[in-house]
This record gives C-alpha cells, structure tokens and sequence, in this order.
C-alpha cells in the first residue's frame, strides 16, 4: 500500500512540476468552473423566463371578457415548459426541442423556439455545461497527462530500475491510476460541486445528484484506467498517445455521430406535413361534419337523440352544436395520439439503436445516464408534450361542455346573423377564472431510475474491463522484468 | 520532382502513414454517403408531399366548391411549401434536422404558423450529423497531427536525421517534399470522396471549387500549425500534445465558449412573446367594434376600403381581416426575432475570423445553403408566398365573388427560392490570415 501511495505521490510531485500538465489541469478546471456558472446562469434565467411567461399566460386566459365557449376554445392556451432539476448540469436535448406550445381547438401544435433553431451555427460544435466538458475534454485532457506515465518511463529506462528494485507492476499502475485520478478529480471539482449545489438548492432529486455522481466518476475511472493500462503496454509514448487519442476520437466524437445516422436509416420519421394531411384524410374517412348526410354524425344524431329520449334535435335540453363539438374533438384527439405515439416508436426505437453501441463507447453510457438524471432526455420531453396535450384536450372540452350546458341552442344558431344572439351567446368570464393551470409532473423517481439504471450497469461493465486491462498490463510488466 | 517520387514511395512504405491517410479516406467516404443518403431522404419527403397535398386540397375543394363561399376555400385550404436541399447539402446538412423544410400555410396568420417545428428526435440531433463538414473540421486535423507531429522530431528520435540532411542535396527541398506529399495525401483522401458525392449529387463546378478552396485552406492551417510546432524542436510526444491541446481549444472549447457569449449577448424572448402577442391581438377582434378592426385594416390595405360595408351578420373578410391585423401587431417583434437569428450568425461569422475551424464550418454551410441565413431565407419565401395568398384571395373576399371549383387551381403555387450558397470570401479570408499569422508567429521564434 505505501508503495502504490509513494509512486502516486512521486507522480503527482512530477506532474506539478512540469508547467505544460499543470496549465492544462488548471486551464480544464477553470473551463469545468465557468461551464458550471454559466450553465447554472443560463438555466436559471430560463426557468425565471418560462415561469414568467407561463404566468403571463395564464393571466391573458383569465382576463378575457364574457365570449362564446367556442371563441376560448380558438384564442387556446400556452404550455411553457418548466425547466428541469439538473438541466444546469446537463442540459441534454433541452437546445433541439421546443419549449412553447400553443393549445388550441381541432389541432395540436408544435412546439416551437427551440434554442438549437435560433442559435448560429456554433451550437453545433457542442453546448458549454459541465457535461460537454466531463464527458468530451476531461478524458481528452487526461491522456495527455497520462499516455507518457509509464511508456516515457520505459523511454527514460527508469521503469525497468524500479521493477527490479522490487516494485511490482500492480502497484506501480496502481500508483500512476490513483496519481491520474487524482488529477481527474480536480479538473471535475467544480462540476461535482455544482451538482451537490443542486442537489441541496434545487428541485433535484438527492438520488439523481448520487447516481449521476457516481456514473461520471466511473466514466472518469475507465479512462484513467484505460490510459494507465495502455501507457504500460505502448512501447513509446509517442505510440500511446496515438492510440488514446484515436480511441477517444471513436468513443466520444466518431460512436455518437454515426449513431443518428444508423438510427434514422432503420427508423425513419414522418414529416410533420404528412402527419397533418394524414389527420385530415383520416378524419374525413372517420366522419365528415361538414356533410349533413355522413354516416357517423347521422347515427351520433341518433344516438343522442334516443339517450335524450326526443324525438328532434330542437326538442334536446342541450345545445347540440356543443354536442357535435365534443365529439369532433374526440375524434381529432384521437387521430393526435394515434399519429403522436407512432412518431415517439419510432423515435425510441431509434434511441434504442442508438443505446446499442455502448458495447463500443462508454461515452453511450454516460451521456444516456446524465440525461436520464438531469431530466432532460427524450423520455422527459415527451412527458411534457403528452401532459400539454392532455390538458388541451380537458380544457377544450370543458369549453365545449360550456356550449352544450350554458349556450342555449337558438342563441347559438342565430350569433353570426344577429348582434343581440351573438351577445346572448357570450357566457360569463367567471368560467375561464375556472379553469384548472398546466402543471405538468416530472418524470417520476422510479423512471428516472428504471431508465438510468442500465446504463449505470454498463458504465460499470466499462470500469471492469479496464480494471482487467490495466491488472493484465501490470502483470506484463511483471513478466517483462523477470 | 526525383524528390516528391521518392517521397511519395517513402510514405507509402510507412505503413502508420498509409493507414491513416486510408484511414481519412473511408471516413470521408462513409460521411459522403450518409450526406447523400440523407438529401435522398428529404427530397423523397418533398416528392412525397406532392400528391397526398394534391388530395387533400381536393378533397376540401369536393365540399367547400358546394357553398361557393371564398372564406371556407381560404379558411381550409392549406398551401404547401418546401426548401428543396441544395446540391451541396449532401456536404453539410447543417439546420436541415432541426428546422422544417416542408411546411403547409394557409391565409390566416401567418406568425401563428411560421415558426412550427419539426417532428425530429432530438436525441439523435443533440450530437450532430456525420457529414462532410464534420469530417473535415473535427477529423482531419487530427490526421494532420498525426502525420506532421513527428515530421522532423521522429528523425531525430530516430537517429537519422544529421545522415538524412547531409545524404539530401537540399535540405529545404526535402522537407518541402516530404509536406508536399504528406499534406497531398490527406487532401486527396478527402477530395476524391467529395468529388464522386459532387458528381453524384450534381454540384455546380463554382461550389466544387469553392469546397475544394476550404478544403485547401483549412489543411494548410493545420500544417502550418504543425510544422511551427515542430520547428520548435522538442520531442514528439510534446509536439502531438501541444497540437492536440490546440486542436481541443480550437474546434471544442472556443466554439462552445463562443456559442454561451453570443446567445447570452443576444437573446432571444421574442419568439416567445410574439407568439403570445399574436394571438391576444388576432383574438380581441371579437370583443371591439368591428369598424376599430376594420379601420385598422384600411390603414395597411387603403384598396379594399370602397368594398361594401360590414352588418350584423358574420363576414370571413372580417374574420381575415383582424388575422392580419394581428400579424402586423406582432410585425416588430417578428421582424427583431428575424434580425436576432440573422446577428447571431453574423457574430459567430466574426467569431470564424480568428477560429479557422468554425469559419470552415460556416464556409461549407455557407456554400450549401444549409445555415441560418439560408433558414431565414426560406422563411422569408414562405412570406412572400402568404402575402400572395392573401392577395389570392382577398378579391374574392372583399368583392364577394364566389369561389368555384375551378379557383381552387388558381391559388398561387409556391416556388422555392432556389438559395445558392455564396462564395465564403470573408471566412477563406479569416483562415488563410490566420495561416498567415501562424506561420509569421514561426519564423519570429525561429529567429530568435
């Protein structure tokens, strides 16, 4: 033990001494910190604009005067979506999605102003947070530290001095892991210091703040052992350092690009415009309102009248264009979700394939993992959207129950012929103060940790394998000396 | 010439040379592809969209022809518009996968319905494309290093460079040689790929040139970069460190660092407040007088003001009259959101004047018509393609003029603005400056 402790002290002495590694640690550690303050800024700037602007909204509904039920129904909502508890961390897909929905009646909307479509064209090399920096420039940084740990020591002839004064191959890497890891620990201080922040200020889960931890030092962990154990089989360092930076050109910047292609090849998406002609088309196919003699609305009629047990629509209690309104947004919400959940199959059958090739990079793992943690994965978004579209349908309804129950049919029949009908089918504004707020749930606990758990697995079949490289390298070096 | 052939020769024996420049080459290749079979799949959407909108518009056309009523024609109808890739989209997708490049539009409010997205998975957008552009900006460098970092050290390290020097005539032509080939090999390995992708996708020669310009500046910057670095003669390992750290703080960090200071600089909350603005202004029409509505439509539209005046009853010309009005009072917050989008790009331009690698990167968009500007662009088109539909339509509207069958194949058909890229002067400008400077900066330290 005090073996491995004096190399690792021996290395740490060596690393602070040479100026180029120092710069480089402290340079990485200043960049972590300023990500963790900038993204930190960012977030919560966001959270007090969408806050702002949900609020605002909610306001405008409230303040409309007596309308038609249908007028609300048309003038609609707006879903913002709150931001997460550790998108400061990570801030994942949050760029490349909409924040802003516009609910309305008869149509479900995008959301819209994503970051990624305003932004120049520079969001494309990567957005500064600390987790561009953990999971991107920390590894890279640390292969520059370490691929001459033990290969320049071969280089310098001192390995082989220390392996017959005694040392063992084991303990030396042991030494030279814990020396980079040490190192490893003070470029990612900060960023594990934003998330202890976090954890303590914020919504976040304690638990996500643990395991999202825990997943970045074992990402941390693979690669100061991979290094280690690399550096100890590389003839050079020249050779070693060619090896690590072509090994993490295809983990962190090759596996996760090519990913999206393979991903769309085999799980293509609809575009948006197809989806919207395809609701219509199906929609006309189901029943067409706009024809008095359709089927459906023909036997709806019926159907209605019967339970009502008249024998006219004029003789109904209710209104029955409120009726018809009920049942047409049915069927379009219905069309919604069916076209929705069929584009989110996709889109998570790609993920799939994409989560696949963990079995070549741990950078998979770990970005899938922080994600997960921070709440701001695909899995999240879609949460939103869905809880947005839920409310539009339950606040559209509730309007169109106000049609059927508080308009009275003749009034409704006659608005747009008569100003006095038209006022008389305005309906007090004390309705729309009723109204429920969109507030939509986070994913929960046991999701978050269903969803994050596999890839915990896997980072640590990642930290394993290295572990077994480096035990292997270190008994070569045993061997070597022998 | 003797010399570039033995060159050539003593490279291809070196088997980590060989490999790596092979290595480029299929990278290069399979970038080209997926560039390619990425185009073929959005313009197969576009074709796609053709019929199915064809049956759609009929199928409105077979009920709302019945009541002749030109305000159900224009209320239902939806228009369709595209952004066709260009043919050097294949090069660089750029916003291709977070922005829309078909998109329907009707006559009412045009703002409520500009900014709608795209269904995308975000997740796969999040790390970004492997197309070409990407190639050439993160990768190839890379391989510069790999090749350059030892040109004169590893010699050394080796022991043959006093005995290489004294065997060659001149010691200049050889070393020039030996960066000649080398930096031959990387450009060949990512031109020919390119070229067969231009050939296949039909690229107007101008762009070829232009990218072959990028390719060529962008490669001598790294080169340069590197013989700098290792005229400073110290080992191998250091000189591969030292390029390496560059390469991380050129292609990584700056951006990124860049990226937080522009959108913190200019932020963007139009967007969202227009949307809202919008819509509170289209919806007050039903709670004011119609005249107010009508008198502030007058004001934009003085030529429909002798049409027959409004009663009681419920008129669609009213109806599209407050949707215009309501884009018009969102119209300066539309217009700053437009100028925001169009100032970051032209920040993260001046920004490329002193990163070559995010100035290739914008060249190469720039060329492909797949950045910002070109999404602006297209948006703009949409623009003028719905002040055309109102224009279509409002005759009928205002004058009362039954709309038949027949006026449905009269609406205006969409034309995409066929946006050509432009020639990236003042990004080349930046990289070969930068070149410049880099190797003014090595010969200073040489001297000394």
């Amino acid at each position: 033990m005090s073996v491995i402790l004096s190399v690792a002290h021996n290395e740490l002495r060596h690393l602070v001494r040479s100026r180029v590694a120092l710069t480089g640690l402290i340079l990485v550690a200043l960049l972590t910190f300023a990500a963790a303050l900038t993204s930190q800024a960012y977030q919560a700037d966001q959270a007090a604009l969408r806050e702002r602007l949900q609020h605002a909204a909610d306001e405008d509904f409230e303040a409309q005067p007596n309308r038609h039920p249908h007028r609300v129904v048309h003038f609609g909502h707006f879903a913002i979506r709150p931001a997460s508890g550790l998108a400061a961390m990570d801030p994942g897909v949050e760029a490349y999605t909409g924040n802003m929905i516009f609910l309305e009646g008869h149509r479900q909307n995008s959301a819209n102003f994503g970051d990624a479509r305003q932004s120049s064209l520079l969001v494309r090399f990567g957005q500064l947070s600390p987790a561009l920096v953990l999971q991107v420039i920390a590894p890279l940084l640390l292969v520059f530290i370490g691929a001459g740990m033990v290969a320049g020591e071969r280089e310098r002839g001192t390995l082989r001095q220390s392996l017959l004064a005694g040392v063992s191959g084991g303990a030396l890497l042991a030494g030279k892991g814990l020396a980079l890891g040490a190192a490893a620990l003070v470029i990612s201080a900060p960023a594990f210091a934003l998330l202890l922040w976090l954890g303590v200020s914020s919504a976040a889960r304690l638990s996500a703040v643990a395991l999202s931890a825990g997943g970045y030092l074992a990402y941390l962990a693979f690669w100061t052992l991979l290094i280690i154990a690399v550096s100890a089989t590389a003839r050079r360092s020249r050779s070693a350092l060619i090896a690590l930076v072509g090994a993490w050109t295809f983990a962190v910047v090759l596996t996760p690009r090519v990913s999206p292609e393979i991903a769309a090849a085999l799980a293509p998406l609809p575009t948006r415009v197809e989806t919207d002609i395809a609701v219509q088309r199906d929609l006309r196919a189901m029943g067409d309102s706009h024809n008095p003699n359709d089927p459906y609305f023909a036997a709806f009629k019926q159907k209605t009248l019967k339970a009502y047990g008249v024998e006219r629509v004029e003789d109904l209690p209710v209104n029955y264009r409120g009726l018809l309104a009920l049942e047409g947004e049915k069927l379009t919400s219905s069309l919604f979700n069916r076209y929705s959940n069929q584009a989110f199959a996709a889109m998570e059958a790609q993920g799939r394939v994409m989560d696949a090739l963990v079995v070549v990079s741990p950078t998979v793992a770990i970005r899938r993992l922080s994600m997960t943690l921070s709440e701001t994965d695909l899995f999240a978004y879609r949460l939103f959207l869905e809880q947005a579209e839920a409310y539009r349908y339950d606040l559209v309804q509730r309007l169109n129950r106000l049609q059927a129950t508080a308009v009275t049919a003749a009034d409704d029949a006659a608005k747009s012929k008569s100003a006095s009908a038209e006022a008389r089918s305005r309906i007090s504004a004390e309705y729309w103060r009723a109204m429920p707020h969109f507030d939509p749930a986070r994913p929960s606990a046991a999701d978050v940790m269903g969803r994050a758990l596999p890839a915990l697995a896997a980072l640590l079949f990642w930290v394993v394998a290295g572990a077994l490289f480096a035990a292997q390298a270190g008994r070569r070096l045993n061997r070597s000396a022998a | 010439m003797t010399s570039l052939l033995r060159e050539a020769r003593f490279l291809l024996s070196l088997r980590s040379a060989a490999l790596a420049i092979a290595c480029l080459f299929l990278l290069t290749a399979v970038a080209i592809g997926a560039g390619l079979v990425e185009v073929a799949r959005q313009e197969a959407a576009i074709a796609r969209i053709g019929p199915q909108q064809k049956a759609d518009v009929a199928a409105v056309a077979a009920w709302a022809s019945k009541g002749r009523d030109p305000g159900d024609a224009a209320y239902y109808t939806f228009h369709a518009t595209w952004d066709p890739p260009s043919d050097l989209a294949f090069a660089a997708i750029g916003t291709r996968d977070v922005s829309p490049y078909v998109l329907r539009v009707r006559a009412l409010g045009l703002e409520a319905q500009l900014y709608e997205g795209e269904i995308g998975n975000p997740e796969a957008a999040l790390p970004g494309r492997f197309d070409f552009a990407f190639v050439l900006v993160y990768l190839a460098p890379l391989f510069v290093i790999l090749l350059f970092h030892d040109l004169h050290s590893g010699e050394r390290e080796a022991g043959r460079l006093r005995a290489l020097e004294a065997s060659v005539g001149s010691t200049f032509g050889f070393w020039g040689a030996r960066v000649a080939v080398r930096g031959a090999g990387l450009f060949i390995a990512l031109a020919i790929p390119f070229l067969v992708g231009a050939a296949v996708a039909g690229t107007a020669a101008w762009k070829v040139a232009a990218v072959l310009t990028v390719i060529l500046a962008y490669l001598a910057f790294w080169i340069v970069l590197g013989l700098v670095v290792a005229r400073a003669a110290r080992s191998s390992l250091a000189n591969a460190m030292t390029l390496a750290a560059a390469w991380m703080a050129l292609t990584l960090i700056l951006p990124a660092i860049g990226h937080v200071v522009i959108n913190s600089a200019i932020p963007l909350r139009q967007g969202m407040e227009l949307g809202v603005k919008q819509r509170t202004a289209v919806h007050r029409a039903w709670d004011v007088p119609k005249s107010e509505t009508m008198n502030a439509f007058f004001r934009t539209h003085p030529e429909w003001k002798d049409t027959a005046p409004l009663t009681e009853a419920f008129h669609w010309k009213w109806y599209f009259a407050f949707h215009q009005v309501g884009d018009e009072a969102a119209g300066d917050l539309a217009r700053r959101y437009h100028d925001g989008v169009l100032e970051r790009a032209a920040w993260s331009e001046r920004l490329g004047m002193v990163t070559p690698g995010v100035a290739t990167q914008l060249a190469l968009h720039r060329l492909a018509a797949t950045d910002p500007a070109a999404q602006i662009a297209y948006q703009d088109g949409i623009r003028a393609f719905h002040g055309q539909l109102r224009r279509f339509y409002y005759p009928y509207l205002f004058r009362d003029k039954p709309f038949d069958r027949a006026d449905f194949d009269r609406a205006p058909a969409f034309q995409p603005t066929s946006e050509d890229g432009s020639w990236p002067g003042a990004l080349l400008a930046g990289v070969v400056l930068m070149t410049c400077l880099v190797g003014a900066l090595g010969v200073l330290r040489s001297r000394r």
